[in-house]
């Protein structure tokens, strides 16, 4: 699809032979428009520059709005200015060469040597090379001259007595942002120049420099090129008044003071007021490279707002390359609101009919498929052709009245627009794309409604929720792209993540509760519950009943494994063993049906591949899901009740972790303190009794685990790994616990006697006085706790954020320096320049995304 | 053929899968979900290291210096399993510098002397005498001293102010006893194989290795620049990932050692160690377009101009501005067909 190919590009400096050359006017009118709303000829909106109001005609070439390029115009300054942005290039230049003969500071011997490095290129050529594997050779050597050459000038600077004519050199000063003085006396422009254009060529390609794209003397303007208005567009405002673009109104500045200096030179005003002028006149040229050039007080509008010119214009996130260029826009496109829809596949998302009947796929007409596009064509309802490329590029609407007309026309080599349909294949993706299946490609299932919607199932790699999320969806537009779609970013090939090899798309939350219910060893259903949930799953089996004519759980989830499958691991609730396709011992968990290292998804996928695997997480969601709507779980403020027994241990637990507290300060103020290594004696203190504390609420755990009954909704969802952990329940129904500070210490400013409230003496380091928080959220926090609590849930909120900002640079910058890396064919690890990273990728070859089936395959061969 | 090797086959990578990319994303996708390093205690190495997202970043900025530096010693023979020789050796590495015995100076400008009061507990807690330490100040300042009970009397020989307080300064300074840039070691025992080995706050291993009867095989440190200036590139690379590797097992993330190796080979390909930002890799990329979408966009874009460079078009950053196809992954392969077989391709 690339008609013209971008091979290379060259950067250089505009000289005035090509200033002249690409200006197609030479303005000489500091305005843009006279009394009656008309563009002035020779001023900054001459029409000979192009033209942006629709109906007009460019003078220069004829176009009208649309097609018109625009032309460079150019001003000519009555006196040299310097580029301001390149003053540093500039200034090492004027310290590198002869004030004198222009030569540069280096013995003849030293240039020799230069030389000598920088001949490659000639020597290659000789040996006749292809003249690709010279490009090759340049393409590094430009790298390698470039860096000797820059080194070089650094050195140079301190040589003081030319060796080739033997004059004494002074010592240039330089002050931002264009000023170069000798001693007291202040270079002007012209005096630069002359001295720059008596550098030769060949020593500026000694210093890197190649002077056919940059004599350095170019660096000083005579002729300031006047971009055309296309790039400067006014904007005219609803009371009709114009708003003239910040570009222009700088160049009307420029234009003003380049008026007031010749007239002021014309009339022959004192030196000091045209050099005060040339001043003036340098300052505005060098705002308009750059506003926020250091040294120079900022352009400002009326407003009082900062000027944007052109170095503004190209900088930063919101800048051209950033924002622009680097970030593309896209048709055939769809956002809307996300919902869940459990009888959808894994890998499909349901399409709104609005949606589906405004997005359209090519297709193209061949002299195969005809017939099927004249049907197409043909039809008057969804799915029909919304428009029509014929083979000179025309593109049409079709409507009703031009439909029997265009099928009369059509032909292979048409290009259809065809409405989205069940079964293509387009990519879906939610907002931040943080890693490769953020966007995934999904099949289309239009559906009624306005939400997209997805199987819970492909919520994780997304980060999705249905709080009100909204995602985007694309069409791929060309055949490349829609096998692409469909052969590496379905959803079935990303069951497992590239970051570790682990499962990311799984069932989750009640879709395991249900699950583990079903598993439990005393699971009993009768033939009509077995059918019903069967049923829902699309299973169309029963398993072998037990005496008494029931049906145990686990026989039904037997049933969505594939046949064969033996599996024997340990779960964090003892054995799992599935034998031939049959699960004999255990209860599923998160830890085989969940996110993770979860071996029984990990052994489907390798064993009986991507298709089966997405087979049995949509059979076993649908049945999951059945499961526990039937059996129900309530989690309410019952589970968190708690009793006699509990409280005892709790105050207990607590009683005996502020004695261990109180001994060791004891022992801290008696100086019998051992100190930890980096730390000092009272550091020591703090951090055991950190240590204390948080070994205080590890027990607080084990005491629930002791005390609550294993039927407690909660305790069994935290126990499946579904929702909730033993640390939440810990807040519930024990305490709290110790709120950290930003710092990750324990809260202890507030009061400039370094205590947090006012009724806790200053130098109190017990837990209490320093943001433990002895009460749970079922009793109810004391008043102390309250405040300690909400000082922690401030330092949170405030460090998510920070966090958040932290590691999205992070990421940026490690995205920056690796994007470049790939496989080669050998295995080896390279960057798009051909440098060797990794001599074999990861050491072995193997690929992230697998190394967890490695691993089980490994464990297998033993 | 065995079973896994056949499997190991399929496993391979794909040509041209773009692995930093992946690299990128798998290290910086979880960055967010990093926990705020609270109050865990996995040992006492790990209490006061810096750990979680401000060590990762650490890390692939190529920080001179970490900001806790750690030394692992490990020792040679019988000392690993017996703590009082462990001590021993701990004694010679462990840094004690001057300003810590010191309990107060007083300089007195008129006589030209300068009277320090040590500390007895910390001389005490240091193995040392006031003797010692008046000796050793002798010799490695070159300065007349002289000691009385717990006060050593330096005698500066000169009325100059400026002198004696410089004199003061490297006095406190000075390092008395161990290997400076050490810091405070301690002997540990690790609890599940009961061997005793040294932990020291710094990571001078240069020195450290001087020390006779440690294992120098083993010698470790989360300073990898010490480590390449020690033991050279290689080591730093694998030094790198396993720091990451620790740093993530840490926070509970499991992101696959490929990706970390693949960061640290990056950051070390060129034989020293370079950053992530722009000041490392990104910086010196070949593509003028790529360092200018990055950062600095007018310095890359004016440096550019000055010394004609050319941007050949080869990385991803350039072809996405400029619209082509990026050069990596399906990009990077083209389809073609004989001119012989397109005819016979005919509609029927």
């Amino acid at each position: 699809m690339q008609a013209e190919v971008i091979d290379n590009v060259k950067f250089g400096i505009v000289s005035p032979e090509v200033v002249k050359k690409l200006s197609v006017v030479k303005l000489n009118v500091p305005d843009t428009y006279n009394e009656d709303g008309y563009p002035i000829d020779g001023g900054l909106l001459d029409q000979r520059l192009g033209v942006i109001d629709p109906g007009l005609i460019c003078k220069t070439c004829g176009a009208r709005a649309k097609t018109c390029p625009g032309h460079f115009g150019h001003i000519e300054l009555v006196r040299p200015v310097i580029h301001s942005e390149f003053s540093k290039i500039v200034y090492m230049l004027l310290q590198s060469t002869c004030s004198a003969c222009h030569r540069i500071l280096l013995g003849n011997e030293d240039v020799q040597s230069l030389r000598e490095k920088s001949k490659g290129i000639v020597a290659l050529e000789a040996e006749e090379l292809s003249s690709e594997e010279i490009a090759e050779h340049k393409a590094g050597e430009t790298d390698q001259k470039k860096h000797a050459g820059r080194s070089l000038l650094k050195k140079v600077r301190s040589i003081k007595k030319c060796p080739h004519c033997s004059a004494i050199q002074n010592k240039i000063k330089f002050s931002s942002p264009t000023y170069f003085y000798i001693g007291d006396r202040k270079l002007k422009p012209d005096e630069i120049r002359d001295a720059l254009a008596g550098i030769s060529n060949d020593d500026l390609r000694i210093l890197g420099i190649d002077p056919d794209v940059s004599r350095p003397e170019w660096l000083v303007l005579d002729a300031l090129l006047v971009p055309p208005v296309n790039v400067r567009p006014s904007i005219t405002l609803e009371s009709g008044e114009r708003s003239e673009d910040d570009l222009t109104h700088k160049l009307v500045d420029i234009m003003r003071i380049n008026q007031r200096l010749a007239q002021n030179i014309n009339a022959g005003a004192p030196q000091i007021i045209i050099d005060d002028l040339w001043e003036l006149l340098q300052y505005h040229v060098t705002a308009y490279f750059n506003n926020e050039t250091s040294g120079i007080p900022p352009a400002r509008h009326r407003s009082g707002r900062a000027l944007k010119t052109i170095a503004q214009r190209l900088k930063g996130k919101e800048g051209r390359f950033r924002y622009n260029l680097s970030g593309k826009r896209v048709n055939y496109s769809a956002r809307t609101v996300i919902s869940v829809d459990p009888y959808l596949d894994i890998d499909e998302v349901g399409v709104p009919f609005e949606i589906a009947s405004k997005l359209t796929v090519p297709f193209y007409v061949t002299a195969w498929n005809l017939e099927k596009a004249r049907e197409l064509l043909a039809r008057t309802e969804y799915p029909t052709i919304l428009n029509l490329t014929s083979t000179d590029g025309k593109r049409k609407r079709i409507i009703d009245a031009n439909r029997e007309e265009l099928l009369k026309e059509l032909k292979a080599g048409d290009i259809l627009e065809r409405q989205l349909v069940n079964g293509d294949m387009v990519l879906f993706n939610r907002q931040p794309s943080l890693h490769r299946v953020s966007i995934m490609a999904h099949r289309v299932r239009v559906l009624p409604g306005k939400t997209f919607r997805i199987n819970f199932c492909v919520t994780p790699p997304y980060n999705a929720d249905f709080d009100g999320d909204e995602m985007n969806l694309h069409v791929p537009q060309t055949l490349e792209a829609q096998a692409e779609a469909k052969y590496l970013l379905e959803v079935k090939y990303q069951v497992f993540s590239p970051r570790d090899g682990e499962a990311i798309i799984t069932n989750n939350e009640d879709g395991i509760t249900g699950m583990y219910f079903l598993t439990q060893d005393d699971t009993r259903l009768t033939k009509e519950e077995a059918t019903y949930i069967l049923g829902i799953a699309g299973i169309y089996e029963l398993p072998a009943p037990t005496k008494d004519g029931t049906y145990k759980g686990k026989d039904i989830f037997s049933l969505l494994l594939p046949k064969g499958l033996s599996l024997d691991i340990k779960t964090s609730l003892g054995p799992l063993r599935i034998v031939d396709g049959k699960l004999i011992e255990g209860v599923i968990t998160k830890d085989t049906y969940g996110k993770g290292n979860n071996k029984l998804l990990l052994k489907i996928g390798m064993d009986y591949g991507e298709d089966a695997l997405k087979d049995f997480l949509f059979t076993s969601s649908k049945l999951s899901d059945a499961y526990v709507t039937f059996s129900g779980i309530t989690v309410g403020v019952k589970e968190y009740m708690t009793d006699n027994a509990i409280e005892k241990a709790r105050q207990e637990l607590l009683e005996a972790t502020f004695k261990q507290v109180d001994d060791k300060i004891q022992q801290y103020k008696a100086r019998k303190l051992e100190s930890l290594i980096g730390y000092t004696k009272r550091a020591s203190l703090e951090r055991m009794i950190i240590v204390d504390l948080n070994i205080a609420r590890e027990k607080a755990g084990e005491v629930l685990i002791k005390h609550v009954s294993s039927k407690n909704s909660a305790m069994q969802m935290a126990r499946a790994g579904s929702r909730g952990s033993i640390f939440q329940y810990e807040q519930m129904s024990m305490f709290l616990g110790q709120q950290a500070t930003l710092s990750g210490g324990r809260i202890k400013r507030g009061y400039y006697t370094k205590r947090v409230l006012p009724h806790i003496n200053p130098g109190d380091v017990r837990p209490s006085a320093r943001g433990f928080v002895r009460t749970n959220y079922y009793t109810g926090l004391s008043p102390i706790d309250i405040f300690m609590h909400a000082v922690g849930s401030r330092g949170s909120e405030v460090y998510k954020a920070l966090l958040t900002a932290r590691s999205g640079y992070l990421y940026r910058r490690l995205s920056n320096a690796l994007q470049d890396l790939y496989v080669e064919s050998d295995l080896s690890v390279r960057d798009t320049g051909n440098n060797l990273i990794q001599t074999i990728y990861g050491g072995d070859g193997i690929s992230s995304i697998n190394t967890q089936f490695m691993k089980l395959a490994a464990k297998a061969d033993k | 053929m065995a079973k896994s090797q056949q499997k190991a086959r399929d496993f391979t990578v794909q040509y041209s899968e773009p692995v930093g990319i992946l690299a990128a994303q798998s290290v910086g996708e979880p960055g967010t979900q990093m926990i705020l390093r609270s109050f865990h205690f996995a040992g006492i190495e790990s209490a006061i290291a810096t750990s979680g997202l401000p060590r990762i970043v650490e890390l692939v900025d190529a920080k001179k210096k970490p900001t806790t530096p750690l030394s692992t010693v490990y020792l040679e023979g019988a000392a690993s399993k017996d703590i009082e020789q462990a001590e021993k050796i701990a004694k010679k590495i462990n840094e004690v510098r001057m300003d810590s015995l010191i309990r107060r100076s007083v300089e007195n400008f008129s006589k030209g002397t300068i009277k320090i009061l040590l500390s007895k507990q910390e001389l005490e807690s240091e193995g040392l005498t006031p003797g010692q330490v008046s000796d050793k100040l002798a010799k490695l300042l070159k300065l007349d001293t002289s000691v009385e009970k717990n006060v050593i009397t330096v005698k500066v020989h000169t009325k100059n102010l400026k002198d004696i307080r410089l004199t003061m300064v490297k006095i406190s300074k000075a390092v008395i006893n161990g290997i400076e840039g050490a810091g405070k070691a301690v002997v540990q025992t690790n609890p599940k194989t009961g061997e005793i080995y040294i932990v020291s706050a710094g990571s001078n291993i240069e020195g450290i290795i001087t020390v006779s009867g440690i294992d120098k095989s083993r010698l470790y440190t989360n300073d990898v620049f010490a480590i390449n200036r020690l033991f050279g590139i290689e080591a730093a690379r694998n030094a790198l990932a396993r720091e990451l590797q620790a740093t993530l097992d840490e926070q509970k993330i499991s992101v696959d050692f490929r990706h970390l190796l693949l960061i640290a080979d990056a950051m070390t390909s060129t034989g020293t160690i370079k950053g992530v930002g722009r000041h490392g890799i990104s910086g010196e990329k070949n593509s003028v377009f790529a360092r200018a979408a990055y950062e600095e966009t007018v310095k890359h874009l004016i440096n550019a101009a000055s010394f004609g460079e050319t941007d050949h078009m080869r990385g991803v950053t350039e072809n996405i501005l400029v619209g082509k196809q990026i050069p990596i992954g399906t990009g990077s392969v083209k389809l073609a067909i004989k001119k012989e077989d397109m005819a016979k391709i005919k509609p029927k």
